[in-house]
């Protein structure tokens, strides 16, 4: 490739990803349709984590009118928002439920898209800009844990935080002090405190939202322009009308997971699954409690982190993000059997090291971590 | 003077006495039955038990608490209503169905006092026996605390008209807007059967 061509291959490349003459009401919405197969009930997924992502955002608001981002205050404004404010506790637990809910739709999101090869040209931006989503998704996750203010929130963090630091001691020269900064940066001032309380709040209701906002309109832009991927290796698959079909669909499946979410926050209170002290709020000056541990969606991290040497676990996991940023053209010429394959493994060790993380480490530690 | 005196010398004999007053026999044998990082907050106002000078804890009692104190650690028979500063609305419960020498004495069998909890008190209201949360380690006085599957059992029994109003809400919504969709889909097939021109 000659340096002149560059322009030109550019501008195909953005033509071929925004193709101006599908923008019309034609090709995004009367003639668009979605391929019907055995992995159709995959094309939900998208949709499904945007309906828990705006319960997110209308919970979310809710919240903001009550609760207090400092440390003397948080603890006790959640609290407040729990037991004396008018459908504050289902407010908050429908936060709760759907940040999970949320978490575990985008995993299952990406798994199926990637089985699906739906990163194939062209929608490459489509994949990258959904892995940055996630990427945010799981930021979004990290950040609003510390909120509460309460033990097992504010000790998760330090932990959290203290991993980001240890990457330094595996680079070299002078970028070994760069994770020093970027935890101090994070962090605000030596300890946890209140700095790092207005920083997670400001990146959780302020900046994280806008990224999102941003990513999101280029995804589902994307989405709309693109259509679905066809999703399978068989050539000729029946076909359905997006509109009204498919939305009616889409539609429904919101309404069912509106009604899950809904019995699941009145019914089951999300700290139901954590031991009560670590609800209490933060002592700066006692000891770290038993059974500190991070939300369920990053102990596919946390436990190979408790067994592992730092740096393998590091390097997996800067090997899993590149991969899955730079998948459309690294894995272009993989057949949809070997990426379901990859997808299926994921998905194994993601179930298993979630629900059997604790006693997997005990086989191996002897002792609770 | 004298009932500053008397303050100060009831104030240094509570002080001394709290160590003993924190029970963590019962602590200890929850911890073990239940496994889970069960505090003093279990009785207590304070999670580090009654010793020190935090909130709830004998160091920062005023005179009034201390009275209120010395009246709590009086009631050695069932019955006499408590308000203790130091313990919460569990641990006060204990001490008015119990008394305190009762209590004293079930130290050496922690599990005993399970059966000596009224089996029908529930302070929280959350559908789990206080007797059956200091078993399972869960806090008697949080409704969010408790074994998950008997919260959800007992909410959805509790709130099965709200669950049910909700239902029929949703379900009407979604009628309605599937036959919108429906109406727009018609109207727009009906339009381009028409043509751009008459469009």
């Amino acid at each position: 490739m000659k340096l002149l061509d560059v322009p030109r291959i550019t501008a195909e490349f953005a033509r071929d990803r925004f193709p101006l003459e599908k923008l019309n009401a034609e090709s995004m919405l009367t003639k668009k349709e979605v391929p019907v197969h055995r992995m159709s009930w995959a094309y939900y997924l998208g949709g499904l984590a945007l309906f828990f992502f705006l319960v997110q955002v209308v919970t979310g608001l809710m919240l903001l009118f009550y609760y207090q981002p400092t440390v003397s205050d948080a603890h006790a404004s959640v609290e407040y928002i729990s037991q004396h404010v008018s459908g504050g506790a289902l407010v908050r637990n429908l936060h709760a439920w759907s940040s999970s809910a949320m978490i575990l739709t985008v995993i299952v999101h990406v798994l199926t898209t990637f089985a699906m090869k739906a990163f194939a040209k062209p929608r490459e931006l489509t994949w990258v800009t959904g892995v940055g989503l996630a990427l945010l998704v799981f930021s979004f996750g990290f950040t609003g844990y510390l909120l509460p203010w309460n033990q097992i929130a504010v000790n998760a963090t330090k932990v959290g935080l203290q991993s980001i630091e240890a990457i330094g001691q595996y680079l070299p020269g002078e970028m070994a002090t760069w994770p020093k900064y970027a935890r101090e940066t994070i962090q605000g001032e030596a300890a946890v405190g209140q700095a790092t309380l207005s920083r997670f709040y400001a990146l959780h209701v302020i900046l994280l939202p806008l990224l999102v906002a941003g990513l999101l309109g280029l995804h589902l832009f994307q989405v709309q322009i693109h259509g679905m991927s066809h999703g399978v290796d068989a050539e000729h698959v029946k076909r359905e009308k997006f509109f009204p079909f498919f939305v009616i669909k889409d539609l429904s499946v919101w309404g069912v997971a509106f009604l899950v979410l809904f019995v699941l926050g009145l019914c089951l209170p999300f700290e139901s699954f954590f031991a009560y002290p670590l609800m209490e709020p933060f002592d700066p000056l006692g000891s770290t409690p038993e059974g500190i541990k991070p939300e369920w969606y990053f102990y596919f991290v946390y436990y190979p982190l408790e067994l592992l040497p730092y740096w393998v676990v590091m390097l997996a996991m800067t090997a899993l993000v590149g991969g899955l940023f730079l998948a459309p053209w690294v894995l272009a010429g993989s057949n949809r059997r070997t990426l379901r394959a990859i997808a299926i493994a994921a998905a194994i060790y993601f179930v298993v090291v979630t629900l059997f993380g604790q006693q997997i480490y005990e086989v191996f530690k002897g002792v609770n971590p | 003077m004298t009932r500053r005196i008397a303050v100060t010398l009831m104030f240094a004999v509570l002080a001394l006495d709290a160590r003993a007053a924190a029970h963590n026999e019962f602590q200890t044998f929850v911890r073990k039955n239940s496994g889970r990082p069960v505090d003093c907050a279990l009785c207590h106002v304070h999670s580090n038990g009654p010793e020190g000078t935090g909130a709830g804890q004998v160091g920062s009692l005023n005179p009034a608490e201390l009275e209120r104190l010395g009246r709590a650690r009086a009631a050695f028979e069932p019955g006499t209503i408590v308000d203790s500063p130091i313990l919460n609305g569990f641990g006060d419960s204990l001490v008015v169905r119990l008394g305190k020498k009762r209590i004293l004495e079930l130290r050496s069998a922690p599990a005993e006092l399970a059966v000596e909890i009224s089996q029908t008190s529930d302070l929280d209201l959350d559908g789990i026996s206080d007797s059956s949360e200091y078993l399972a380690g869960t806090h008697p006085l949080i409704a969010s605390d408790g074994n998950p599957w008997s919260l959800f059992l007992h909410n959805l029994r509790r709130r099965a008209f709200q669950l049910s109003m909700i239902t029929v809400a949703t379900g009407l919504g979604l009628f309605g807007f599937i036959n919108l969709l429906h109406g727009f889909a018609l109207r727009l097939r009906a339009r381009q059967d028409q043509g751009p021109m008459s469009a």
